[in-house]
């Protein structure tokens, strides 16, 4: 009994260990990183230290030097920008996947279409739908729908096909209408499927996003790390991937908790 | 460390007790105080109904883990590791997906840095011994529950052990196979005697294989009873005397098992 | 009833026949769109036939002293060798931090302190540090299929059962052989699936490379379509794209089935 509780305790013990371990880890990393910059080791004009970037930081909640927008202009046009895109294909991805599960004729009839499009990468359209829409919101917004839409339809698809044929056979015995089986049984089980779809699909559209707005855009966290590197700011550059990274993982974050709220009867 | 013993003891647990204390849920005591002692070259059961600890005494008399209380003696030495000398046959077999059946039987060997040609001819003899020749070079699931069973057996083998450890080897698999492996495992213990540890929450299985039965009771385990077993072999199951002695151990446990 | 049961006898044949050739019907519709499209407006949507001529075109008259072989092969070779070293360190970095807590407080804290960064963003400071070389668009590429293979190769040595551990400690086993014969092994199959996202991450991160900075390539390719306003050859780079992106989705499914042959997800698919 006793024995136990120190067991207990070592290992408590232990898990602080490791997160002391971490945050030196990561502390030093910075440290190391600054104290490269400070003695000249690394040039400024090819990097900037930690600190220098937190001033950059607060600089650029006013300064529009050297894109032309202040950081949150930035951030608000590349979350329209994504989000369009994103919200876009999951409206008219994840539907169509269910169908196409469900409904044999039309999963012939659109399938070949989308195996044409699957295997060409979001980034290979974009000069294609530059020539076509050019550099607005819509244009970028297409790219991004591209790089979503393809899970969205591939996991709902499968969270379809999924569907238990005893859950089907009971709603059948009953007297239910195909349509009305699909709706009260194949969709609501093919719901974590289609999450985890949506899920690489938020993934997806936040990188490709950068991608577009590094070759087509007047404004947002992408084109301002491309301006960062014509103007050699360094400090410009680096803000910017954090802000990317930063915020990549916030919305992972919030989906995962819509996720767990949305999905909750599977762990029922 | 070490400690007196009978002789032709092999294995002495002394007074051996094991509580899991989680996050959330009150402690569950498992193992309350068993001593036990396992004599050489005898087929012991431990017998005890589902979930009452069995799995975890094994793995305390292993040496897979620590007791909260009390320790395992073989041949004197205290037990704080596993040891070569004792092998085990694992309820939920373990057999590893990766390997073929033929690379699953020769683990022992192969972890002990024997060479392949040695290893290879000892595995080759348990394979063909539970007679499963010809499934060397087929992956696990591509075999049926029974065959399984057999290469967990045959790996125990293998590795040689003294004494061996079989933990409800059976309980997976429909009464048909259950009992012709039965059989075999009555067989094989002839052809290769060992020291055997065997686990099981059957009656009959108990009484058909064991000279000597030890009967749990419900969690947390202890001992409830001891049965020497001097029917002749091959046993018959419907001989007076195994029934009998059936409905006295029947009438003895908590549950109808 | 029993008229029901005889009226879908009847019907169900030419159903099956209909819905045979519904992919087919598809697939015209889409050419029929294409026709129609390119005779609206020929520069922005060309026809079947100029992209064909296109293609052959790129042939006889090369892009930048390469035909379009000599850019696809730019290409995959970035890939590969970025791949071949994504896999190299990737597992190694994956295993470490998978199976040493100590391993996993140091580095794997600062790993998904990096992680959320999307591979593409890391361009402009490469440019930067690098230059416009080939060096820097193999250190892209490799940043991007890096990340997916450290990622499964963790989460499958995480995920060994204990119970194969355990039997493995029964036989005696060192710390050593816990980790080459148990975990690692085990770990395969997510390794492989690991890598299969790196291939497909590389090749998109690959495109991008060469479309911001590049001389050869795919992406080049398309990139020199747009700046030409040559259409036919943006069309003819994507088609390119597609069919080796998917055929390299073939092949390392195919290397998997090889090397895995107990990995029974995949025989089931
Ligand atoms: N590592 C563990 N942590 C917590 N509880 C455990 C652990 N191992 C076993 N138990 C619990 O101990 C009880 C006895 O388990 P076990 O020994 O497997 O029973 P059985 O007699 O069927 O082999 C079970 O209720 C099980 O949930
Ligand atoms: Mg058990």
């Amino acid at each position: 009994m006793n024995n136990n509780n120190l067991l207990k305790k070592g290992r408590r013990m232990g898990d602080l260990k490791y997160m002391i371990l971490s945050v030196i880890s990561v502390l030093t990393f910075l440290l190391i990183w600054q104290l490269l910059v400070i003695f000249g080791v690394l040039s400024t004009r090819t990097i900037a230290a930690p600190t220098q970037v937190l001033v950059t930081f607060f600089e650029k909640f006013y300064s529009t030097a050297p894109d032309g927008a202040t950081i949150f202009t930035n951030i608000a046009v590349s979350l329209k920008v994504s989000l369009t895109g994103f919200f876009s294909a999951i409206i008219i991805g994840t539907p169509l996947g269910m169908l196409m599960g469900w409904y044999k004729p039309l999963d012939r009839f659109i399938r070949p279409l989308f195996e044409i499009i699957r295997p060409i990468p979001p980034i290979a359209w974009i000069p294609l739908t530059i020539l076509w829409v050019g550099i607005g919101l819509g244009a970028k917004a297409m790219i991004i729908f591209f790089s979503a839409f393809v899970p969205c339809v591939i996991n709902s698809y499968t969270g379809i096909k999924l569907t238990s044929q005893v859950h089907v056979s009971v709603a059948k015995t009953f007297g239910a209408s195909n349509f009305k089986i699909f709706r009260t049984v194949g969709v609501p089980s093919s719901m974590p499927m289609a999450f985890a779809g949506i899920r690489i699909a938020l993934g997806n559209s936040w990188g490709t996003l950068v991608a577009a707005e590094l070759l087509a855009a007047n404004a947002g966290l992408g084109y301002m790390i491309m301006m960062g590197r014509q103007f050699v700011r360094p400090d410009v550059i680096i803000l910017g991937m954090l802000t990317i990274g930063i915020l990549g993982f916030i919305f992972t974050w919030i989906f995962t908790k819509i996720e767990n709220v949305v999905v909750r009867w599977r762990t029922l | 460390m070490s400690m007196e013993q009978k002789a032709g003891t092999r294995l002495i647990v002394k007074d051996v007790s094991k509580t899991f204390y989680q996050k959330k849920i009150e402690p569950h005591h498992v193992v309350d105080k068993v001593s036990l002692e396992v004599k050489d070259n005898e087929f012991l059961v431990l017998l005890g109904p589902g979930h009452c600890g069995k799995t975890v005494l094994l793995n305390i008399v292993s040496g897979l883990m620590p007791p909260d209380e009390g320790s395992v003696y073989l041949d004197g030495e205290k037990i704080t590791k596993p040891n070569p000398k004792i092998g085990m046959v694992f309820q939920k077999l373990g057999l590893m997906p990766w390997k073929t059946v033929i690379e699953n039987v020769e683990i022992g060997p192969k972890l002990s840095g024997i060479n392949v040609k040695t290893r290879r001819e000892r595995a080759e003899y348990f394979i063909d011994l539970v007679g499963l020749k010809g499934f060397e070079n087929s992956y696990p699931h591509q075999l049926s529950g029974g065959m399984k069973q057999r290469v967990g057996i045959a790996r125990a083998y293998t590795n040689d052990p003294e004494i061996l450890i079989m933990d409800e080897p059976f309980g997976q698999l429909d009464a048909q196979t259950r009992y012709n492996m039965q059989n075999e495992i009555s067989r094989i213990s002839e052809h290769e005697k060992r020291t055997i540890i065997f686990v099981t929450n059957n009656i009959e299985e108990a009484l058909y294989l064991g000279d000597r039965i030890i009967l749990f009771t419900e969690c947390p385990a202890r001992v409830k009873e001891i049965y020497d077993i001097d029917l002749k072999r091959p046993r018959d199951m419907i001989d007076p005397e195994f029934l009998r002695l059936r409905k006295m151990i029947s009438n003895n446990t908590d549950l109808a098992l | 009833m029993k008229k029901t049961a005889a009226y879908d006898q009847k019907r169900r044949p030419i159903k099956k026949i209909l819905n045979s050739l519904l992919p087919f019907v598809s697939i015209t519709c889409l050419f029929l769109l294409w026709f129609y499209a390119s005779n609206i407006n020929p520069d922005l949507v060309p026809s079947p036939a100029s992209t064909w001529e296109r293609l052959i075109q790129l042939f006889v008259k090369p892009v930048n002293k390469m035909n379009l072989f000599g850019h696809v092969w730019a290409s995959l070779q970035r890939v590969f060798i970025a791949l071949a070293c994504a896999t190299v360190l990737g597992v190694t970095v994956g295993v470490m931090i998978g199976w040493s807590k100590t391993f996993k407080a140091i580095f794997g804290t600062l790993f998904e302190l990096i992680r959320p960064i999307p591979p593409i963003a890391w361009l402009p400071i490469i440019i930067m540090w690098f230059g416009i070389g080939e060096f820097p668009k193999i250190l892209i590429v490799f940043i991007g299929t890096f990340m997916p293979i450290v990622v499964n190769t963790y989460t499958g040595i995480r995920l060994v059962m204990p119970l194969h551990l355990d039997v493995a400690r029964m036989f005696n086993a060192s710390n050593r052989q816990l980790l080459f014969e148990v975990a690692i092994p085990s770990a395969l199959p997510p390794i492989f699936a690991g890598i299969r996202n790196a291939t497909s991450s590389g090749w998109m991160t690959v495109l991008a490379a060469e479309m911001i900075a590049s001389k050869a390539g795919l992406g080049f390719l398309i990139t020199r379509g747009m700046d030409y306003f040559d259409v036919p050859l943006i069309l003819v780079g994507m088609l390119a794209i597609g069919i080796v992106g998917a055929l390299l989705a073939i092949i390392t499914e195919f290397i998997e089935r090889l090397l895995c042959p107990w990995n029974k997800k995949l025989e089931q698919d």
